[in-house]
């Protein structure tokens, strides 16, 4: 089953305007789900993580309701069929 | 010259061969570098031509020699030989795309292959600022393996002052001689109207080229020249074949917008889109992203109308970009917000070659971006990557842009970036890619150089006008360096600037440093507004001496220099570094005129109560203009000026989100040699 994203309306720029990105096949990890990402929307790559590979301080992602920064990051494995969200953080001044 | 003369004759290295060809430009031959072995075309610039003709053709020669492109017919050498002046090229086997284009045009793949390369390598020669001025599809060569080789780079007679006349003899004399630079069915609308033209109408001429190739037919047509070019001006271009794919035609209907602002703004843009509709029709699901994707046009908001001699303000807020424009400096039409909600630290504005670019960095959650904008504002890059980014062995990541500082106007390609982590970038092709200057960032200083307030930044970046070598950075909290060869070895040169933050009152480096200015006119000399402390150096920053000679704090952020009178230096004086606000609740710019001996408060205009300003870094800025006019934003959002370097001053406009940066540009001007000698005497207008 392939997995889907939730791409938040900044990004949709760089998904010809998709809210939902369809990623297959199945992938095992986060990592692996944003690599197939990657090559679909290239342009959401650097606005989520950085160049050292790591998910921005101000960006959230979920797998399905869990914040991956407490499932193991980008090495969270994925089941199938599952969505995952990038969301904005609440922050600012 | 006859032919039949050159035919087995040896000009210097190069042996005769044979005959290819003979075009408006000039007699094309076979040639043998004797002294390389290689075969090479000669092109002769025919006697027809005439001699300032021939002087400006060679000169475009010179700066297509700097192109080097796959995509490029590579000029090798411009050669002279009795008086007969040659351009030594690459020798290309294949065929004019005329000629492979038939009555019913190209496969559609091949129009967005060979679309693709030709923008590339337009693209490659837009950045060196080398127009084409002639694209047409019989100077483009394709090679029997499939590139596309555009010939004639810059030779089309492209002088700005001739072109109405030039167009009108083409329109005359196209039909009975076809020899005339500049070939009227590929020429766009402003070009015909007699106006400059710029890169744009390479890439109008591309469309033509790409409707012809996939049409098989030019898009604009006419029994006469004149009807013809009523087409170009008026015309729609008639329906495209109904097999090409709709992304391939919205394509080719962009770069044929009678307006060159509609189209693309870059080569790179439309190298994009027609890479897009590429992968899109050879994929069996197309991808997310969309052709035209790296544009960011800003529609529902004012625009400002900008006319040459103008004064223009960019002004970075902690929420977004706005643009000030002013004929004659009192009154002010305003622009935005750009890029709104998202802090703005670093702007410039590049009038180098010509041109007049916006550069703007944004930051927020989705990271730092370099941006730039050749329309004022309407539409602005927007890179799909990053283009400014850590080596993965550095370990570092980007977190912001501070400074954008295009270099000096001998290398109009080069721009600086000074970055948090405090980091030196450096672009030598216009902005496309960038690297770490590591001389600087392998420094043995910088693991102990410590974040400042803001971060640890590198936020300050002065140029040596007259040594190429020779640049200095500033860094909160690490000080001044400079280097002396280019940016390979870095040297702190911080001795006599006091810390506050340490025990070593007077260490070699770790020094905080808010704003380091030098005036052109005097690249000896450098003023340095410190975290405590005002000093100047008139060693190139060797050492400094304290001229905080009468200023109510010399604790302070932003720092300027009149732009004519380089012993005139202002500051607007913070509280302390608890109270960074303006002391006494009083808003006052100071400003010496002896270059730090005393310093004067300029009030008239500005608030003297209850005004608890700040004034950052890089809010404070000059105009070129005489007298000099001098602008600064504040933390509460107010914008302020002086038309008469400081006597008085008049608020421009208040309401804005928090100001970090104040930039200012005179449109059009002609910045070369404009900076007065400091042996000369100079006006004192106040």
């Amino acid at each position: 089953m392939p997995i889907t994203f939730l791409v938040p309306g900044p990004l949709r720029p760089y998904s010809g305007g998709q809210a939902r990105i369809v990623v297959e096949p199945s992938p095992a990890t986060v990592a692996d789900a944003f690599a197939a990402l990657w090559k679909l929307c290239p342009g959401i790559r650097d606005r989520v993580i950085t160049e050292q590979g790591h998910i921005r301080e101000h960006v959230n992602v979920f797998v399905g309701n869990e914040n991956i920064r407490y499932t193991g990051g980008l090495q969270t494995p994925i089941t199938d069929g599952v969505e995952i969200a990038i969301i904005p953080a609440i922050s600012g001044g | 010259m006859a032919e039949t003369s050159l035919i087995g004759r040896v000009l210097g290295r190069y042996r005769i061969d044979a005959k290819l060809g003979a075009g408006g430009m000039g007699v094309v031959y076979r040639a043998h570098d004797q002294v390389l072995q290689r075969d090479v075309a000669l092109k002769f610039l025919g006697e027809a031509l005439a001699p300032d003709t021939r002087q400006f053709s060679l000169r475009e020669a010179r700066a297509a020699s700097a192109l080097s492109h796959p995509n490029i017919c590579t000029v090798y050498e411009v050669g002279e030989s009795g008086g007969e002046f040659f351009i030594v090229m690459e020798l290309i086997e294949g065929k004019p795309l005329s000629d492979l284009i038939g009555a019913v045009g190209l496969p559609y793949q091949s129009v967005m292959r060979y679309g693709a390369q030709i923008a590339g390598a337009l693209a490659h020669a837009h950045g060196r600022n080398v127009v084409h001025g002639d694209l047409k599809s019989s100077n483009i060569i394709v090679t029997p393996e499939g590139l596309a080789k555009v010939l004639d780079f810059g030779l089309a007679q492209r002088l700005p002052a001739e072109r109405p006349a030039e167009a009108t003899r083409t329109m005359e004399t196209l039909e009975s001689s076809g020899t005339v630079g500049g070939t009227l069915p590929y020429m766009s609308p402003e070009l015909l109207l007699g106006e400059p033209g710029d890169h744009r109408a390479d890439l109008w001429a591309l469309g033509v080229v790409l409707y012809e190739a996939a049409a098989g037919h030019i898009p604009f047509r006419g029994r006469t020249a004149v009807e013809a070019g009523d087409a170009i001006l008026h015309a729609a271009p008639p329906p495209l074949p109904a097999q090409i794919p709709p992304g391939l035609v919205a394509v080719i209907q962009r770069c044929l917008a009678k307006d060159p602002a509609v189209r693309y703004q870059r080569a790179s843009e439309l190298q994009a889109a027609l890479e897009a509709v590429q992968s899109a029709t050879a994929a069996p699901a197309p991808p997310g992203d969309q052709p035209g994707f790296r544009t960011t046009v800003h529609r529902g908001i004012k625009h400002l109308q900008v006319r040459d001699g103008d004064t223009l303000l960019l002004v970075g807020t902690m929420k977004g970009i706005f643009l000030l424009r002013s004929s004659g400096r009192q009154r002010w039409d305003v622009a935005g917000p750009y890029f709104h909600g998202q802090p703005a630290y670093a702007l410039a504005y590049d009038s180098r070659a010509g041109r007049h670019r916006l550069w703007v960095s944004n930051c927020g959650i989705w990271g730092a971006f370099l941006r730039s904008s050749d329309d004022y504002g309407r539409s602005w890059t927007n890179p799909t990557e990053a283009p400014i980014r850590f080596p993965a062995d550095s370990g570092a990541a980007l977190k912001n842009i501070w400074q954008i500082c295009p270099g000096r106007p001998s290398e109009p390609d080069v721009i600086y970036c000074g970055v948090e982590p405090a980091a030196l970038y450096e672009s030598r092709d216009d902005g496309e890619t960038w690297s770490l200057v590591r001389g600087l960032f392998d420094h043995p200083h910088r693991p102990r150089w410590m974040p400042g307030g803001g971060g640890l930044t590198l936020h300050t970046i002065v140029l040596d006008p007259e040594d190429p070598q020779r640049m200095y950075v500033a860094i909160s909290a690490g000080g001044v360096y400079a280097t002396e060869d280019g940016g390979r070895t870095w040297q702190a040169r911080n001795r006599g600037i006091r810390v506050v933050h340490a025990p070593e009152k007077y260490p070699e480096f770790g020094q905080c440093v808010h704003k380091l200015v030098m005036h052109p006119a005097r690249p000896d000399r450098l003023f340095l507004q410190n975290h405590w402390g005002l000093y100047r150096s008139d060693n190139r920053g060797e050492s400094w001496q304290d001229i905080a000679n009468g200023v109510p704090s010399d604790f302070g952020f932003a720092m300027a220099l009149h732009p004519q009178n380089p012993d005139w230096v202002y500051i607007v004086p913070m509280e302390s570094d608890e109270f960074r606000c303006t002391p006494e609740g009083r808003l006052r710019v100071y400003r010496t005129r002896n270059a730090g001996e005393s310093w004067e408060a300029l009030t008239r205009g500005l608030p003297h109560k209850g005004a608890y300003e700040t004034v950052l870094r890089d809010a404070l800025t000059t105009d070129t203009l005489d007298p000099a006019g001098i602008y600064f934003g504040t933390r509460s959002g107010q914008i302020y000026g002086s038309t008469d370097a400081g006597r008085i001053w008049k608020k421009i406009l208040e309401g804005l989100p928090a100001v970090v940066s104040v930039k200012c540009a005179v449109v059009g001007e002609k910045r070369a040699s404009r900076a007065p000698r400091a042996s000369k005497s100079v006006r004192r207008k106040t």
